[in-house]
């Protein structure tokens, strides 16, 4: 089926993967000249899933993540601002510096939250979704998390979960070829393996060429409005490629070539591909955006760098939230 | 009022949060149709409807993520695990999830949800159905940890769990859920998560929770007949840990003694011991004693299983050496 969306549409799906692109590609720079450090797990190669589907939601849907889930949140409206603050570990940052880059939360825009547990993120994703069905609204959640995670139990156990008490949830896939140094196919199979699995559950499940952005955000709004009419979960598997190694400190040459990734990129790129299709559509327009997009990311390296570090004692803070429990540490009562 | 066994007390909590706030609902294996293996929930479902007392499938992880997730979202859920003993398999998503997330988000998102965990020995059940596991939540930053010994603590505390806005992780004594009633005040109960004094006594101290309490309460009737005096001090919560009860007490009698059923080694009540030898050394006259379980998985069968845990026998044993020193 032929793309359906406009120009304008594309070119905003295409501003929501510069921006993820610019902000790793950022975080990467930053790591290697030791301006932060810690984890790092790129998505670069795979934006289009995360913009996408995000752009099919609204801001009061709500979204959880894994540990590769920086696109996840730019996608959904974090600001760059507030990632790379994270990132910096600077009070300005998404969860006031305490996380960093696996830790991301920033709930006045739907972005639930990553979470550093491989598969963890998807009941949380479920049992939002379920609420907010019972609260009365259409509002949806989504899970995303990497082809790894399904083959985590409570991967099952929570489709079981949504599907038996009719939770709006979306789950994706975002099936990139490996699981650290696992290689998908011989896991799970050919792309599209893992979503016979979930409709054999008897739950709407689809698989998409996540090289364009297009057909992974038609396929994905498709989903969603299914969701939000019958108020029941559905599966999207996306089938996208990890250009980096899994994580910055990685040895990735030790379980494939050495340029591996940077093959795929040159002949896959599907950041690439939009900005051909997008110079034919709308000429100059693709180009503007990139050069917005390094303005917004180069301040917010800025600000990032002159944010302020969190003192010793935001360590204690909100451990519990009741009031009374507000208090830390060791049992030093006299 | 009414008199009411444990499990009968733990219902009507149950009944009274969900008739005064709709977010509160129950969620765990048998808990509707069949009322719960230990008869908690029984009825409920008939007042509430499947909407609200959810019978759920066999999946302890995703329904503890589930759970924690609607509550995220302003639900507040009641987690039955049948036995304390499956919460192994929901142990992620409570540890590195219910407990953190507020902490993680920096305050965003809070988990104000209720785990009911009936553990303990003493009913045959083996040494997956038996374990006291209370000592691991205890050690986690972000959970609260319950452990009633009465029916009308029963039911405060599980009321006053249900209201909080952090993950508590209430532990029932499946021995305790039919013993002899008690009044039970609906109207005023104690709040604040303190310590009670069970018992006032001069000479010694001993420090329990749950069902350890009422074996205490017996071992400090024997020792009276050997001229001692024994306060007994029921912790209810091991955390938030009300040190402040077990100091004032220490200060009037000297010498403290902690029982509980856990394992004994690196247990919540060698946390109190080892608190006590340092910020109570000029009051203590006397050793700190610790009554734990062995580290031995929990035998069925009378003989074996009693070799294993404390018994009114053997707190009285370690009371009577203490009182003695
Ligand atoms: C429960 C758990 N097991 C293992 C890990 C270590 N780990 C982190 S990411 C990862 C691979 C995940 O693969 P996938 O889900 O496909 O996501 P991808 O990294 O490909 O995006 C592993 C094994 C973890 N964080 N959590
Ligand atoms: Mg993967």
């Amino acid at each position: 089926m032929p793309p359906t969306i406009t120009p304008h549409q594309h070119l905003e799906l295409y501003r929501s993967m510069v921006l993820t692109r610019a902000v790793e590609t950022a975080i990467e720079r930053s790591h290697r000249a030791g301006r932060i450090s810690g984890s790092f797990h790129s998505s670069l190669g795979q934006e289009s899933c995360a913009a996408g589907v995000c752009a099919a939601l609204r801001s009061t849907d709500a979204v959880t993540s894994n540990h590769r889930g920086h696109g996840h949140a730019l996608a959904k409206g974090v600001t760059a601002d507030a990632v790379l603050a994270e990132l910096y570990k600077k009070t300005h940052g998404t969860s006031g510096g305490r996380g960093a880059s696996m830790h991301l939360h920033d709930r006045s825009v739907g972005f639930y939250g990553e979470t550093a547990i491989v598969g963890g993120g998807i009941p949380w994703a479920a049992g939002v979704a379920w609420a907010k069905k019972r609260a009365g609204t259409d509002d949806i959640a989504v899970s995303f998390g990497g082809d790894g995670a399904f083959a985590n139990g409570v991967f099952g156990e929570s489709l079981r979960l949504a599907k038996f008490w009719e939770a709006p949830c979306l789950f994706v896939c975002e099936n990139n070829g490996w699981a650290h140094s696992m290689p998908v196919e011989k896991m799970f199979g050919p792309p599209g393996s893992i979503t016979a699995m979930v409709r054999a559950m008897g739950i709407q499940a689809e698989h998409v060429d996540g090289r364009d952005v297009r057909a992974v955000h038609e396929c994905a709004s498709e989903l969603v409005q299914y969701i939000r009419r019958e108020g029941r979960p559905a599966f999207l598997e996306c089938v996208v490629y990890r250009v980096r190694a899994h994580s910055i400190n990685d040895a990735d040459y030790r379980y494939r070539p050495k340029d591996d990734g940077r093959q795929w990129l040159d002949a896959n790129d599907p950041i690439e591909a939009s900005r051909r299709e997008l110079d034919r559509a709308l000429p100059g327009r693709a180009a503007e955006v990139d050069r917005e997009i390094d303005e917004i990311v180069r301040r917010a390296v800025e600000r990032a760098e002159a944010g302020r570090t969190p003192t010793p004692a935001d360590a204690f803070k909100t451990v519990y939230a009741s009031e009374g429990l507000e208090w830390h540490g060791s049992v030093e009562v006299r | 009022m009414a008199v009411l066994k444990f499990a009968e007390a733990i219902r009507a909590a149950l009944d009274h949060e969900m008739a005064e706030d709709p977010s509160v609902v129950l969620m765990g294996e048998e808990v509707g149709a069949l009322g719960g293996v230990f008869t908690v929930t029984k009825g409920l479902i008939d007042k509430y409807g499947p909407e609200r007392v959810m019978d759920s499938p066999i999946a302890e992880g995703a329904l503890a993520g589930f759970a924690a997730g609607a509550a995220t979202e302003g639900m507040r859920p009641v987690v039955e695990i049948m036995f304390s003993d499956f919460v192994m398999l929901a142990m992620d998503q409570l540890i590195n999830f219910a407990a953190k997330i507020h902490y993680m988000s920096n305050g965003q998102f809070s988990v104000p949800a209720v785990v009911r965990l009936p553990g303990g020995a003493g009913t045959n059940h083996g040494p997956q159905h038996s374990q006291a596991l209370e000592s691991w939540f205890a050690q986690t930053p972000g959970l609260v940890v319950a452990m009633p010994s009465t029916p009308s603590d029963a039911y405060w505390m599980m009321r006053e769990s249900i209201r909080l806005d952090d993950p508590v992780m209430f532990f029932e004594n499946k021995n305790l859920y039919f013993t002899a009633g008690e009044d039970v005040d609906f109207t005023e109960g104690p709040r604040g998560m303190r310590a009670a004094v069970r018992r006032e006594g001069a000479d010694l101290t001993v420090v329990s929770a749950g069902r350890m309490s009422g074996m205490c309460l017996e071992a400090a009737a024997t020792l009276e007949e050997s001229g001692y005096s024994c306060e007994v001090v029921d912790m209810r919560y091991l955390w938030p840990l009300d040190l402040e009860t077990v100091a004032a007490s220490v200060k009037k009698t000297s010498k403290l003694a902690v029982v509980y059923e856990a394992v004994q080694y690196g247990g919540w009540g060698s946390e109190i011991a080892a608190w006590a030898a340092r910020e109570l050394f000029t009051d203590l006259d006397g050793p700190v004693h610790r009554v734990g379980a062995h580290r031995v998985p929990i035998p069925v069968g009378v003989s074996l299983e009693e070799a294993v845990i404390p018994t009114p026998a053997t707190i009285h044993a370690s009371l009577l050496e203490l009182a003695k020193f």
